[in-house]
């Protein structure tokens, strides 16, 4: 069954097969049984819709909430208290049937450890729900009303009753309603960006341009957007089968990845429980060994349980995690699945897009060519000036010409938004050169208005030059001024003669040379690059009432005179090429994952530091040492630009090569399913990878990734909703920052276990020690409940606000494999060291109390069956004084109290050390996290109500506690703390020792 | 992930055991090697011998600032347990059931008393002194010998009919049985005010008639020099004063509750929860 799933997923990872792209229009009307103008009869379309089934996508089988909720309740250390529980009422049972006096506390406890478990799993299941299901986005974008042609006539009919075959008509603003076959189009542009991640519009024509069908411009696909223009088309996928429907089933096939967290904490619950289970079992058969009654000996067991198992422990981790995802979501990166916090910190690989994540997603011109000369422009963000020289008299008519030759207009009412932010009509290159342009020179309005234009000629892919007539600002002169731009070579060869310094000189072959290296430099580096020239009209042939027909071109456009070169790119974001190297720094390995071309990709990637300036790839060495490429050593290049059509070509054993070998990977025109392929590769590295997406195509991959980051600016909503997390920003830099958390909630998470393992040695040995030295009770197992669910939850989440220790961004991405969240000297230096201290200041306190109240220390062992038993009413203790049971079942409660209080005077020396791992108490700071204080304050204020206030209420098993009694654990409390700061500073003084090894945790 | 959910065979997660005990290449057992083992063990020794070292020092500095002869506080020791002799406790307490006719289910409790009542023979309480004053026998001063206080004297004589001298079967076959009720011993407690305390038994339930008591000592009070004891290591010898009760209506074949309270200053039995605190309540049933 598995294998026909995965054969299913690889089928579907498989580039589409389609072939509706090639047919005319004619074999089109004969395969479908359609015609183009009738379009399909009533009747057939009821027939095909009965045959295929409606068009809309079939939501994925959810687990039912009950089994779901059902599975929280058995989780975890859920069904070791089950156990308890169950255990507790079998004891019930028996000692009901057997009429013993007060059979009652075992079943309280029962119900006790059974709440614990319920409220726990109810708080569990409420986290889960909150995730929310990746088919709602799907169904949310399926058009509403799609204009059908059937019998003839057009109709509106809800889209999910579309058919194969059926005519549909579609517009500027509708979303398409499924995958369709242009017939006719005019003008025609859809937004695939949610299929494919581009976010420029692609235009529509009805002709067959590209073998690849998601590449061929007459066939628009379910789901995306029309953006301007009209087309027919015919229905050729619906439902399911449309590209769409396909990558939502690919993302609800691949299967959700545990969270490393998720597994760290599963180790943990094997440990403790393993650890809980066979000390209870070892002392179930001490105790039946030692004449114990079987019944008392699963009261010891229940007890044993009940002291291992940290019930409080998921959800304080629940809670601490909520807590940081709180803390990253301030940050701009919104988490989604809680789990996915740590996953974050733990990341080795960031599978990045490029466009909008690591770039402004906005053209902006960086880089001019002018007096044979190159400069650069700024930008950043937040321009305001531009530093270059501009006293040329050259820079003076390049500028005109960029204001001039240009359709792009801000819309009315932004006067008072930074330029940068305003909203412009008009397509990406001329945005950019407007903005450049009101940067520099200020109001463009105005100077267009000036320059009033008397003619124009729009760009167009033909001619590849815009061109337009201007009147000048100078009342004197009366010629017109005639602007051009376009591509830097046809813009080139209309030219005579070149502007230099503001005089115009020929263009001879040493200056139209200069040009080439000028334009070739400019896009190596992946810019694209426009060339404007110009024209005074002279006078005497074109006075100012002569008129300009566009259509016959009646003014000169050769012989002109070049100006100079702009070139755009999108720029990085400023704060990426910082964010990039602190990755490098924590060891994070950054590839880039691009639908660009690969110069553009390599472009951007070495100006944020992806490549670094000093490695090269490949070709770069080939071109070096001027060999062919297959001769270089592939070892010597660190880095890599891998072209989308040779990742098509390669096994997976190639792939894994290249991503082993080189640090530095830039993967260009790669299509929505490489990206998949590519996450899969790092995976088999045994990274933990994070990757980045918005378009819907990039689904699969977020949900395969083990930690998917969605656009939340230029996301889809599949996108995001297959994501973990959401970056409100987009931008990349806020992902190290969720790194930094991710790193540091593990850290402190392991303080957190460490904080709560370390009692239950204190809460285990009183009943080691009841079982063999047949003591009176020390601990009950209710009050054991009130210290894990009671005074131990908020301090343990106080350690989730505490800062890092040391600059955590320096270090290397956790082994996932070996540096566990719990290991194991984590565990023996609770349990075994601190946990035995604390074991003892409670047994000190115990001791301290019973005599002070007539029982020596020597007079207490081995009295358990006469203490217990209830035909004894005159017990004698060491002075003679006779004792009624009820006399001495209050003094054992008491016991418990100031075991409990002695427990909790020592956890909060425990909370304190646990603040640091490494570094002493004094350098981190001992009053800057607050929350600590709260939680010792709550800690304290816990006990003091349960002792005092509560104290009166018998079930509880609490009485009021002398005062002096809070004190006895205190010098424990204080070696707990000095020996950790010993601990810490032997750890500090010989790192890589023994020592070191053996303590730090 | 997926690495690490693989699914590993039976035989390969003990040869991975095996290798984690003893991996002969690397010389590792349970993950380290011996001599590191040596190490870690020998720490644990040492922390756990000054461990215990410091549990018994505050153990012993405990016991030095303990006094022997009086416990620091008597929290719970408010008021006495009054316990009742012989006793048999059935799955609710106190339960006498005997039959007239059948001295097996007699003999018992008979022979309970005795040998309760061994402690109380002459040659028992040689070493205590007769007292006649009817106050309390206050003693600020080591008077007895060894450095300890003077007792007063307890014999089972005092008991008269039910001392088991007269009647070796305290009254049991009659059905008119003698119990002898023993107030706790609490140290430095002054019950009664001044008055010697005495039991008072009666039903607990309104029954038709009055129950019918004879107590001895005469009234059956604790005389008031037997008052305040000063512990097991200043008075050794001391030995608690008690009083008997013998029944002489107790309807035959029903079962009975009766409840011997204390009554004087001090004592309270109206603890809700403790039935032993100042009262003794049984439940007695002779059937013939």
């Amino acid at each position: 069954k598995g294998n026909k799933k995965k054969k299913k997923t690889e089928e579907l990872k498989k580039e589409l097969d389609l072939d509706d792209h090639r047919l005319s229009t004619s074999e089109l009307e004969k395969k479908y049984g359609t015609s183009i103008n009738k379009g399909l009869s009533s009747a057939r379309a009821a027939e095909i819709l009965a045959r295929d089934g409606p068009n809309s996508l079939t939501p994925p089988k959810a687990t039912p909430e009950i089994v779901k909720f059902l599975k929280q309740m058995v989780g975890g250390f859920s069904i070791l208290l089950w156990i308890g529980a169950v255990f507790s009422w079998i004891s019930f049972g028996i000692q009901l049937a057997q009429g013993a006096e007060s059979p009652f506390d075992n079943l309280y406890l029962g119900v006790v450890l059974a709440l614990v478990v319920i409220l726990t799993g109810i708080f569990a299941y409420y986290q889960e729900a909150k995730s929310t299901n990746i088919m709602a986005s799907f169904s949310k974008m399926i058009p509403q009303q799609a204009l059908v042609i059937r019998d003839a006539e057009k109709k509106e009919l809800p889209a999910d009753q579309l058919v194969v075959g059926d005519i549909v008509e579609i517009k500027g603003g509708d979303r398409i309603p499924a995958d369709i076959r242009l017939i006719s189009a005019q003008g025609c542009k859809v937004d695939n960006s949610s299929l494919t991640g581009e976010s420029e519009p692609q235009s529509r024509s009805c002709d067959f341009t590209h073998e690849n069908p998601l590449e061929t411009k007459n066939i628009a696909f379910y789901s995306t957007t029309c953006v301007e223009g009209t087309a027919t088309g015919i229905v050729i996928n619906t439902g399911d089968r449309t590209i769409i429907g396909r990558i939502a089933s690919l993302a609800s096939g691949v299967g959700n990845e545990k969270t490393p967290i998720a597994i760290e904490i599963e180790h943990f619950v094997y440990m403790v429980a393993g650890v809980a289970i066979s000390i209870g079992v070892l002392f179930f058969i001490i105790s039946v060994s030692m004449r114990y009654k079987i019944l008392d000996s699963i009261i010891f067991l229940i007890g044993i349980i009940v002291a291992n198992v940290p019930e409080g422990l998921l959800a304080t981790v629940t809670v601490s995690l909520s807590l940081t995802a709180k803390r990253m979501a301030k940050k701009n990166c919104l988490v989604k699945n809680l789990e996915a916090v740590e996953t974050l910190g733990s990341t080795s690989i960031i599978c990045s897009d490029k466009t909008g994540t690591l770039t402004q997603n906005r053209m902006t011109v960086a880089h001019l060519w002018f007096d044979n000369q190159i400069y650069s422009a700024d930008t950043s963000e937040d321009q305001t000036t531009q530093p270059f020289d501009q006293s040329s008299p050259s820079w003076a008519a390049l500028s005109k010409i960029v204001t001039l030759c240009n359709r792009a207009e801000f819309r009315p009412g932004q006067e008072n938004l930074p330029i940068m932010k305003r909203v412009v009509v008009g397509d990406a290159s001329e945005t950019a050169l407007l903005k450049f342009s009101e940067v520099i020179l200020g109001d463009v309005m105005n100077i267009r208005a000036q320059n009033k234009k008397v003619a124009e000629i729009p760009f167009n892919s033909t001619n590849k030059f815009q061109l337009s007539i201007h009147e000048t600002d100078d009342p004197n002169d009366k010629r017109f001024l005639l602007v051009m731009k376009g591509a830097p070579e046809r813009i080139l060869e209309r030219c005579s003669t070149i502007m230099i310094n503001g005089k115009e000189e020929p263009l001879d072959s040493e200056k139209a040379e200069a040009f080439q290296t000028a334009y070739m430099e400019l896009g190596g580096m992946g810019e694209r690059v426009l060339g404007f020239c110009h024209l005074y009209l002279p006078e005497n042939e074109f006075p100012d009432t002569y008129q300009f027909d566009t259509d016959t071109m009646n003014f000169p456009t050769s012989n002109l005179c070049f100006v100079g070169l702009l070139s755009m790119i999108d720029p990085p974001r400023s704060t990426v090429p910082d964010a990039v190297s602190k990755c490098r720094s924590a060891g994070i390995k950054v590839i880039m994952v691009t639908g660009d071309h690969p110069i553009t990709a390599k472009a951007i990637a070495k100006s944020v530091g992806i490549i670094s300036a000093t490695s090269e790839t490949v070709e770069d060495i080939a071109k070096r040492l001027n060999i062919p490429v297959e001769q270089v050593n592939r070892r010597e290049a660190t880095a890599a630009v891998v072209n989308g059509m040779e990742l098509k070509d390669m096994n997976s054993e190639q792939l894994d090569e290249i991503l082993c070998n080189h640090s530095e990977i830039v993967f260009a025109r790669t299509s929505p399913q490489q990206k998949l392929i590519i996450v899969e590769g790092c995976q088999r590295q045994g990274a933990v990878v994070a990757v980045t997406g918005d378009g819907v195509n990039d689904s699969p991959a977020l949900k395969k990734a083990d930690i998917g980051i969605a656009m939340g600016i230029a996301g889809s909503d599949a996108a995001k909703n297959a994501a973990d997390m959401v970056l409100l920003d987009d931008n990349f830099a806020s992902i190290v920052t969720g790194v930094e958390e991710g790193r540091l909630i593990f850290d402190n998470l392991k303080k957190t276990i460490a904080y709560t393992l370390t009692k239950n040695i204190a809460e285990l040995c009183p009943f080691l020690i009841y079982i063999i030295a047949s003591i009176p009770m020390p601990i009950g197992t209710i009050t054991i409940l009130f210290i894990d669910l009671g005074t131990d939850i908020i301090p343990s989440v106080a350690l989730a606000y505490e800062k890092a220790e040391s600059d955590i961004m320096n270090r290397r991405p956790r082994n996932k494999r070996r540096d566990r969240l719990v290991n194991h000297q984590l565990a023996v230096y609770s349990y075994l060291q601190i946990g035995i201290m604390q074991s003892v200041g409670a047994f000190v306190t115990y001791f301290t109390v019973y005599a002070e109240q007539g029982f020596l220390p020597s007079t207490l062992l081995g009295v358990r069956v006469n203490w217990e038993s209830n035909a004894i009413n005159d017990f004698e203790d060491s002075y003679g004084q006779q004792w009624t049971k009820y006399q001495r079942t209050y003094l054992q409660w008491t016991g418990y109290t100031a075991f409990f209080v002695s427990i909790t005077i020592q956890q909060v020396a425990d909370l304190i050390i646990r603040k640091t791992r490494r570094n002493s108490i004094f350098r981190q700071g001992l009053f800057k996290n607050k929350v600590i204080w709260v939680g010792i304050f709550s800690q304290i204020g816990i006990a003091l109500i349960l002792t005092y206030g509560l104290g009166h209420v018998t079930a509880l098993n609490f009485t009021p506690l002398r005062f002096q009694y809070w004190f006895v654990a205190v010098p424990f409390a204080i070696l707990i703390w000095v020996y950790d700061e010993f601990r810490k500073l032997l750890i500090r003084r010989y790192p890589g020792s023994w020592w070191d090894k053996n303590m730090y945790y | 992930m997926a690495t690490l959910n693989e699914k590993k065979t039976c035989s390969e997660r003990m040869e991975n055991f095996r290798l984690f005990v003893w991996n002969p290449e690397t010389k590792l057992c349970m993950g380290r090697s011996l001599i590191n083992w040596v190490w870690i063990i020998l720490y644990y020794l040492a922390f756990y011998v000054v461990m215990s070292g410091l549990f018994a020092l505050c153990i012993y500095t405990l016991m030095t600032t303990i006094n022997p002869y009086e416990p620091d506080y008597q929290d719970q020791l408010k008021s006495p347990g009054v316990t009742l002799r012989p006793d048999v406790y059935g799955s609710r307490g106190l339960q006498i059931y005997y039959n007239v006719s059948d001295n097996r289910t007699w003999e018992g409790l008979v022979t309970a008393l005795h040998t309760f009542l061994t402690e109380y023979t002459p040659a028992a309480q040689h070493l205590n002194i007769n007292c006649t004053n009817n106050t309390y026998f206050i003693q600020d001063t080591f008077d007895g010998p060894n450095k300890t206080k003077l007792s007063c004297k307890f014999t089972s004589d005092m008991l008269q009919n039910c001392s088991g001298i007269t009647d070796p079967t305290f009254g049991f076959p009659e059905g008119k049985p003698c119990f002898i009720v023993k107030m706790n011993r609490i140290v430095k407690f002054f019950p009664g005010n001044g008055t010697a305390p005495r039991v008072n038994c009666t039903y607990v339930d309104k029954e038709s008639y009055p129950l019918e008591v004879d107590y001895y000592p005469r009234n059956g009070t604790f005389n008031l020099h037997y008052f305040p004891y000063y512990g097991k290591k200043a008075q050794p010898s001391y030995s608690n004063p008690l009083v008997a009760v013998k029944f002489l209506n107790i309807t035959r074949n029903v079962e009975l509750k009766i409840v011997c309270r204390i009554i004087g200053a001090g004592i309270t039995f109206d603890n809700v929860h403790d039935p032993y605190e100042g009262k003794v309540e049984f439940k007695l049933k002779i059937e013939d």
